[in-house]
């Protein structure tokens, strides 16, 4: 009799301390974060960047105790570039793997497909690279949010730059995608605006993506009345182009030339001093622009654990790993529309200053960097800028009305 | 010089260093029945360990541009010896399949190896920099890129039409059986033919190098234009990758330069074309090419 009961007793007790250990556990599970880039092919140093400046997030994140007292974790997609394996690999993320929130996207493309699925996904997605306006307008959505800087925004800072030049017959030099296109026509449009007898050239150039060969356009611009090129190839197709630019003396003649995303640093690393002097280079950040301790932190860790100074792409991504840390606990649960809804109007400290996601079209209110080249970096190889320009994330944006995003 | 003048020199290096490419894929194809999707990985491999030995080792260019071909060729007989060997006899599907494998396994590698970011190497001293011709500034390195492909070009006719190889390579590409029974180790031209394919590649990757920006996706990029040469020339056809390699590169180089509006279609259009008029290439043999 007495044996039963202490067994009962016993088990009781184990079935108690088991529950217990459940619930402990359950509170212990990790939070997830899905991260989708490009993580294979030409453009795959953007997802390694975007990768190492979130690996930084969650470490510090995870050293001081984690979000809501639970540890973060990473499970990484890699969308190819694709729209389709994007949505796929979101809804993976989401269905199969339980993340809580997302994070991601380098292309344009890639931005306008997946975008229009969040909704049914129910979790949260910040941006931290795709330029395109249209996710942050006419695609809006309540779960959509973007960190990084927008075509439009960096093209209002380009026209202001343009506007102080003495160039009047514009044209472009652009991947032939989304990402070419909009920055023409929203640069066009802004120019338009300041100066109203400025010379938009018919006489456009968008060479395919991932050309490799970019001669014959560049001997187009050269032999035309254009001066003054917006310029808005990027990533190896960049580097590509700089090197043939530099044989043809493209940059001997006396053209005003804005390079749209030439001050990444993965872009400069790779030319060196290939990358002429005095043309104006725009990056989304610029590691040496910004005097805050936040800053003065990410950039220090940055170039302890990669050799290196960040790229635009680590500092987006690893504010937004911040973005949900303060989301989170503000609502006090990772629950994804409570998530969505709380980043709204919501401000975090990040390297490049106080980040506000405006409530309207949730994108946040960062500005642009605008410098021209200088002289090399003393350690890392790479050009400096010089009159580095910030401009306010306020002054630069578009309207909500001219987003077009209805929330 | 004349616009169109530097547009055709450039179309001219833009085709030879695509015929250098395309024709180790038509060659291994003429010989061996298989399409090397990996031929753009082994293009890669050429030029990253070009970058090695040039910018790591510390090697001149010209000591890269021999070991580098050399190594890919190693690599080639090895892939023949443990992985085609047991294919060659099946349907052609399944060396697609196989070699695309290894195409997704080299991709993989470089990635590891080297990392994702983008590398450049610097052309020699002697081949750096511009030359005035005629008014207009040609980089050195095109010529370079041309000489070397008529180089080739030349190499390979003598190789093909005035060697014992040649006519070895060519008895095995159009009866494997009829040259077994004549005492040829058809097993051993095989093997070559197959080395001799990725050498050629690499030598492309080489030379491309110090064009055009190394990235893990390089090899995918040419692979694609490999294959519309190819299409437009006629598969196994070696006058035809020479052809097809002109033709896309005047496409790029003068289509480019002057009807920059229609550049991106004219490939596919070309490549479409040539498929409705002439679906075995415009050098193609027959149906059973």
């Amino acid at each position: 009799m007495m044996k039963t009961r202490a067994k009962k007793i016993l088990v009781a007790l184990s079935a108690a301390a088991a529950m217990g250990a459940v619930s402990t556990s359950y509170a212990e599970e990790p939070i997830r974060i899905g991260g989708i880039y490009i993580l294979s092919g030409s453009a795959a140093t953007y997802g390694e960047f975007a990768k190492k400046g979130i690996n930084l997030a969650v470490d510090e994140i995870n050293a001081s105790g984690g979000i809501l007292g639970r540890q973060v974790e990473m499970v990484y997609e890699d969308s190819q570039g694709k729209a389709s394996v994007a949505i796929q690999a979101a809804r993976k993320l989401v269905y199969s793997e339980d993340v809580d929130a997302l994070v991601g996207l380098d292309s344009s493309g890639v931005a306008q497909g997946m975008v229009p699925t969040m909704p049914e996904l129910q979790k949260p997605l910040i941006i931290t690279h795709a330029a395109t306006p249209d996710v942050t307008g006419k695609l809006c959505n309540a779960f959509t949010y973007r960190i990084s800087v927008n075509v439009a925004q960096n093209m209002r800072a380009a026209a202001l730059v343009a506007e102080k030049l003495d160039a009047t017959n514009w044209t472009t030099i652009g991947p032939d995608y989304a990402f070419g296109h909009q920055s023409w026509e929203f640069f066009g449009n802004y120019l338009e605006e300041l100066e109203p007898d400025v010379n938009l050239m018919s006489e456009t150039n968008f060479p395919r993506f991932g050309a490799e060969d970019f001669t014959p356009f560049i001997d187009r611009v050269m032999d035309s009345d254009a001066d003054g090129v917006l310029i808005s190839v990027w990533g190896g197709d960049l580097v590509n182009f700089v090197r043939q630019a530099n044989n043809r003396g493209f940059f001997e003649k006396d053209l005003e030339l804005l390079f749209t995303v030439g001050g990444a640093t993965e872009v400069l690393s790779a030319l060196g001093d290939e990358m002429p002097e005095s043309v104006h280079l725009s990056t989304r950040y610029w590691f040496d622009g910004y005097d805050n301790d936040i800053n003065a932190r990410f950039v220090k860790a940055y170039v302890d654990a990669y050799d290196g100074p960040p790229s635009y792409n680590a500092e987006g991504a690893y504010a937004a790993i911040y973005a949900y840390k303060k989301a989170m606990e503000t609502v006090g649960t990772a629950d994804g529309l409570a998530v969505a809804k709380a980043l709204s109007g919501m401000s975090i400290e990040a390297p490049n200053g106080t980040v506000t996601f405006r409530k309207g079209d949730h994108q946040a209110m960062v500005g642009p960097n605008w410098g021209i080249s200088g002289p090399m970096h003393p350690e890392y190889g790479i050009r400096t800028l010089t009159d580095l320009q910030i401009f306010n994330g306020e002054d630069v944006a578009r309207s909500i009305e001219e987003t077009g995003c209805k929330l | 010089m004349s616009g169109i003048g530097s547009a055709l020199l450039n179309s001219l290096d833009i085709g030879l260093l695509l015929f250098i490419i395309a024709v180790g894929l038509n060659i291994v194809f003429g010989v061996l029945n298989i399409i090397n999707f990996a031929h753009g990985a082994l293009y890669m491999l050429g030029a990253y360990l070009a970058f090695t030995l040039i910018n790591i080792v510390g090697m001149p260019f010209w000591a890269a541009l021999l070991l580098a071909p050399l190594g890919v060729a190693i690599l080639a007989v090895l892939i023949d010896r443990f992985l085609l060997r047991h294919i060659y006899s099946r349907d052609i599907a399944d060396s697609l399949l196989l070699t695309f494998a290894l195409l997704l396994i080299i991709n993989e590698s470089v990635r590891m190896i080297w990392g994702s970011g983008i590398q450049v190497v610097q052309p020699p001293q002697l081949l750096a920099g511009s030359m005035d011709i005629m008014g207009s500034s040609i980089p050195t390195y095109s010529l370079f890129v041309i000489v070397m492909g008529l180089a080739l070009l030349a190499g390979l006719w003598f190789l093909f039409n005035r060697t014992r190889i040649g006519r070895i390579m060519r008895a095995a590409a159009l009866d494997r059986d009829m040259a077994e029974v004549l005492c040829i180790n058809t097993r051993l031209v095989v093997t070559g033919v197959f080395a001799f394919g990725a050498w050629l590649a690499a030598v492309g990757g080489v030379i491309a190098a110090p064009m055009r920006a190394l990235d893990p996706g390089m090899g995918d990029k040419i692979i694609i234009e490999s294959f519309i040469v190819v299409v437009i020339g006629g598969l196994g056809s070696f006058p035809g990758a020479l052809l097809g390699a002109i033709i896309l590169g005047l496409i790029h180089g003068v289509g480019g330069r002057y009807f920059p509006e229609v550049n991106m279609l004219l490939p596919f259009l070309g490549m479409a074309l040539v498929l409705l008029f002439k679906p075995n290439g415009i050098m193609g043999k027959g149906a059973a090419a």
